[in-house]
């Protein structure tokens, strides 16, 4: 499918012009959400990207002003906890990509349902408070000029033809995302995957998005990225292609809620209602390259055969138990100093 | 004045004790309260988190928990040994260079009639306008082993060499090159204000211009070459974006790198790293104590009440090669990192496959600045960034000018632990001393969490060290016969200031204030945790723009940075030269 029409089909939704409101809320919730008119977002997401998603939901709902603030991941969590310490939650909504540190801020968020909950994957809430408003997925990408022969799974990262540092990494212990590659690879591609890979020499990042910057300048020929990262370059032009592994693309469902002290509760609500959406999801796989956590997908990424590729969402048992141990053995494996 | 009638006045002490017996302890007081606030009340809350595994406003100091166990674990952690170890190596080099480069530099630009000595001055203070994360990016555009522009360029002329800024001799060079405006910054000011008849008396004994520039001009500002090094140091001790860039592909990790890690962690740990951020101030601490143990009981002052110009060495052809010096050095920290980012900024994406492929117009555009315009957060934290710079300029500068007054040219009793007190925060890094103030001040009555005079306060005091130090060389080489001069002419303490003290240090407070300025806008530790939606500055947007993997957008938005910060500091460089002149007129 051409992308154009690949990326119209996805936005069917937003373009429906008797599209029914109810799927975003009732009558009365959107009336007073929009008398309310305003909510403050606290996101762990790009601010660039958050900027983009307020901007479709002020298409549907220009009543409402949406002030974001953006942190780092640690940093965000440090200052939500002490915020709401100190009786000065600003947030309306909050949005992060750790699961078990939302959890842990679980009696902080307030009881809410999205009215389509029944269209998610269980596996994918940690909370019945916590919604998966975002969920990014792995894919393994390439310099299209660097490149002649380029990778279509997993196990081809550990062939010969790839040695002496063509292939970045991002580092293990670099966060909740990166580990979840990590858990994949061990349980999923066998315990030897790494020390595979390992012995080919793998260029090392501290994070995703330099790691894509690498890609693109050709530091590297061939990275793991989470798609989202390499997508919009590939959109404006990079000499980059991404492709999903047959093996299984390894997905982080975000854990996203209203805190209890919600000055704008109504907006909040609507600001998730909408995120969750299937037009909101649609719009986040085909203008920001996300994958989603419902079990229908509205629209799938380009190269996203639904009859090949399988997500793999990590077991959240497990996801918290094995991340030191494993990440140590990581560590040791690749080389890299804690 | 001559010793004749310096040995007619009173003594010393008697005189500055009298106009200032009254206001004396209160003013103290006062000084103490306005420190303990911004210092010590936020440490204590690094020094009990360091020590307990709890946060004081989330579990309350009611539930502190007293552990050594974050320091223990710091302390036998073998890669914080190796980070530790990197940092010394790579910030003691840098401090060298940067000392030779800064040193250099003030002597050319100030002693020396190399021609465009005006330029030269004006263009080597660029790379302290830089964001380290910045200059660290546009060092890997250029010096990157695999597709560096340096390298591209060297194939196409057919060199066989190539260079590796992914290394430890690469941060060095770049901690080099960008801290020398520190040291240049104290020792063209202190060269500036010397007298010159000491290296006349010594080149009229027969030494030669070598000779007297190693034994008379270098040994008299001492005390700047010394502060602005030991500043440069600590400095570059706290930098994280130069390791980041530039030492993240190489596997070389120092403290900061480190700290940064600890913080970024799920969960975070910030009790491990105030442990880190404490033994770093200790090593800061020796070396403060190290640097005033060897001025200790020495004389610096070099200006008197008596009219001077500095005198210009007339090197003859020389000049040509003292030009050329300085124009390679301009060339290295100028314009080849400019060039890098505006290869970067304008450049749809930096895959350069050789070098002709860096000529094809088709792959340039304004797509990244249209990009950046299209945010409405840049405004918002243009104009933001511009306010908060400007409060803390004028309020940091106000109160360093109280401190270093109060420490250097009086001798009232608590005046040794106001000094230390204002240069404590330059040990702590900027990540650490974020969460310090977040903790300190969010309860605070009053609504001032969530303004962008909290994000002002922080930085007056992160940065006071800096700007107390800065000014107070400027109070060092002031003699004390000019005020003694003024309160015979019956001037009170404030009109002798006013009047006197002023006047002849207003180029270091105005330079002070700029640095504090510069500072600022750059300032991004303490920025992420107090900046609220309506507060953003650019350095947090930076941030998000070189974690989002957008080096056109990073250097675009830098260079926008760059020229704001130009253009403002053409200003004040402008209204120093009127304040130079006028005090030159005082003196």
């Amino acid at each position: 499918m051409k992308r154009s029409v690949f990326i119209a089909a996805a936005l069917g939704f937003a373009v429906a012009p008797a599209f029914a409101q109810s799927e975003f809320g009732s009558k009365e919730l959107i009336e007073a959400a929009e008398k309310e008119g305003a909510l403050t977002y606290y996101t762990a997401n790009f601010a660039e990207v958050e900027q983009e998603v307020i901007k479709e939901f002020n298409k549907r709902f220009p009543k409402i002003k949406v002030a974001m603030v953006r942190a780092p991941g640690g940093q965000l969590i440090t200052r939500i906890k002490t915020e709401a310490a100190a009786g000065k939650l600003a947030a309306d909504v909050i949005n992060h990509s750790d699961r078990g540190l939302m959890l842990e801020l679980n009696d902080m968020f307030q009881d809410y349902t999205p009215p389509n909950a029944a269209d998610y994957r269980p596996d994918a809430l940690v909370s019945p408070k916590l919604w998966p408003g975002v969920t990014l997925g792995w894919a393994i990408a390439y310099n299209t000029q660097l490149v002649k022969n380029a990778p279509k799974t997993w196990k081809d990262l550990t062939k010969a033809e790839y040695k002496g540092k063509q292939i970045g990494h991002v580092i293990g212990p670099s966060g909740g995302t990166t580990w979840t590659r990590v858990m994949f690879e061990r349980q999923v591609l066998g315990e030897d995957y790494w020390k595979q890979q390992a012995a080919l020499g793998i260029a090392l990042y501290p994070s995703g998005a330099p790691l894509s910057d690498a890609l693109v300048r050709g530091e590297v020929s061939i990275a793991p990225l989470l798609y989202n990262i390499i997508y919009t370059k590939i959109v404006e032009g990079a000499p980059a292609e991404a492709i999903f592994a047959p093996e299984g693309v390894p997905i982080i469902p975000y854990a996203d809620g209203i805190p209890k002290t919600s000055k704008n509760p109504n907006a909040a609500k609507l600001f998730m209602n909408w995120r969750l959406s299937k037009e909101g999801q649609a719009y986040q796989i085909a203008k920001l390259g996300n994958i989603t956590s419902m079990k229908e997908p509205p629209a799938f990424p380009k190269g996203w055969d639904p009859k090949v590729i399988k997500v793999w969402v990590p077991e959240f048992g497990p996801f918290e138990k094995l991340r030191e141990p494993w990440l140590d053995e990581w560590n040791k494996t690749y080389g890299y100093r804690q | 004045m001559t010793a004749t009638s310096a040995a007619a006045l009173p003594q010393t002490g008697q005189i500055t004790a009298a106009p200032r017996r009254l206001g004396a302890p209160l003013w103290v007081a006062f000084l103490l309260i306005v420190l303990a606030f911004l210092v010590i009340y936020p440490l204590l809350m690094l020094l009990f988190g360091a020590l307990s595994d709890s946060n004081p406003v989330i579990d309350g100091f009611g539930k502190f928990r007293p552990s050594l166990d974050h320091f223990v674990k710091v302390l036998f952690n073998e890669n914080v040994h190796l980070a530790f170890f990197n940092a010394l190596v790579a910030c003691g080099g840098g401090t060298v260079l940067a000392v030779t480069i800064g040193l250099a530099f003030s002597w050319i630009v100030v002693r020396t009639n190399t021609p465009f000595k005006g330029f030269i001055a004006g263009a080597s203070m660029i790379p302290l306008f830089v964001p380290p994360l910045v200059a660290g990016v546009a060092w890997g555009i250029l010096g990157s082993p695999k597709t560096g522009l340096l390298n591209t360029v060297f194939k196409w002329i057919g060199i066989d060499w190539r260079v590796d800024f992914y290394s430890m001799a690469g941060l060095i060079i770049v901690f080099g090159i960008y801290y020398a405006p520190y040291v240049y910054m104290f020792t063209a000011s202190a060269l500036r204000n010397m007298d010159p008849s000491l290296e006349e008396a010594s080149e009229v004994s027969g030494a030669s211009a070598f000779t007297t520039i190693f034994t008379i001009t270098f040994p008299l500002i001492a005390p700047a070459i010394l502060a602005g090094s030991l500043l440069s140091f600590v400095v570059m001790l706290g930098i994280y974006g130069v390791p980041a860039a530039l030492g993240a592909p190489a596997n070389i990790n120092v403290l900061t790198t480190y700290i940064f890690r600890l913080t970024a962690w799920s969960p975070p740990l910030y009790n491990t790293a105030a442990a880190v951020a404490i033994l770093l101030m200790i090593v800061t601490a020796i070396l403060v104590w190290a640097q005033q143990r060897i001025l200790a009981g020495k004389s610096f002052a070099t200006v008197a009440g008596k009219a001077f110009r500095p005198r210009a060495l007339d090197l003859g052809p020389w000049r040509w090669f003292t030009f050329g010096l300085a124009s390679l050095y301009l060339a290295i920290v100028v314009i080849l990192p400019t060039l890098a980012l505006v290869i970067a900024a304008f450049r749809k994406f930096l895959f350069i496959k050789d070098f002709d492929a860096l000529f094809d117009m088709r792959q340039y555009s304004w797509v990244h600045f249209n990009a950046v315009f299209d945010n409405p957060l840049t405004m918002k934290s243009i104009w933001n960034t511009l306010e908060v710079g400007a409060i803390t300029a004028i309020c940091g500068g106000a109160l360093a000018f109280a401190i270093g007054y109060t420490v250097n040219r009086t001798r009232v009793s608590g005046r040794t632990s106001i000094d230390l007190l204002a240069t404590l925060p330059v040990a702590i890094p900027g990540l650490v001393v974020g969460v310090a103030y977040l903790w300190a001040w969010i309860g605070l009555p009053g609504g001032l969490y969530g303004t962008i005079w909290i994000l002002a306060l922080a930085f007056v005091a992160r940065f006071m060290p800096d700007t107390v130090k800065a000014l107070s060389t400027s109070f060092l080489q002031i003699h004390k016969e000019l005020e003694e001069a003024a309160w015979i002419c019956g001037r009170g303490l404030l009109g002798t200031i006013r009047t006197i003290v002023l006047p002849l240090a207003r180029p270091g407070v105005v330079a002070s204030m700029t640095l504090l300025f510069v500072l600022a806008i750059r300032e991004l530790g303490s920025s992420l945790f107090l900046y609220t939606s309506d507060t953003t500055v650019m350095a947090v947007l930076l941030l998000d723009y070189y974690e989002g993997g957008n080096t056109g957008k990073t250097a675009a938005f830098s260079l926008v940075q760059t020229v704001i910060l130009a253009v403002l500091l053409g200003l004040t460089n402008w209204l120093s030269r009127g304040a130079a002149q006028s005090s030159a007129r005082v003196g």
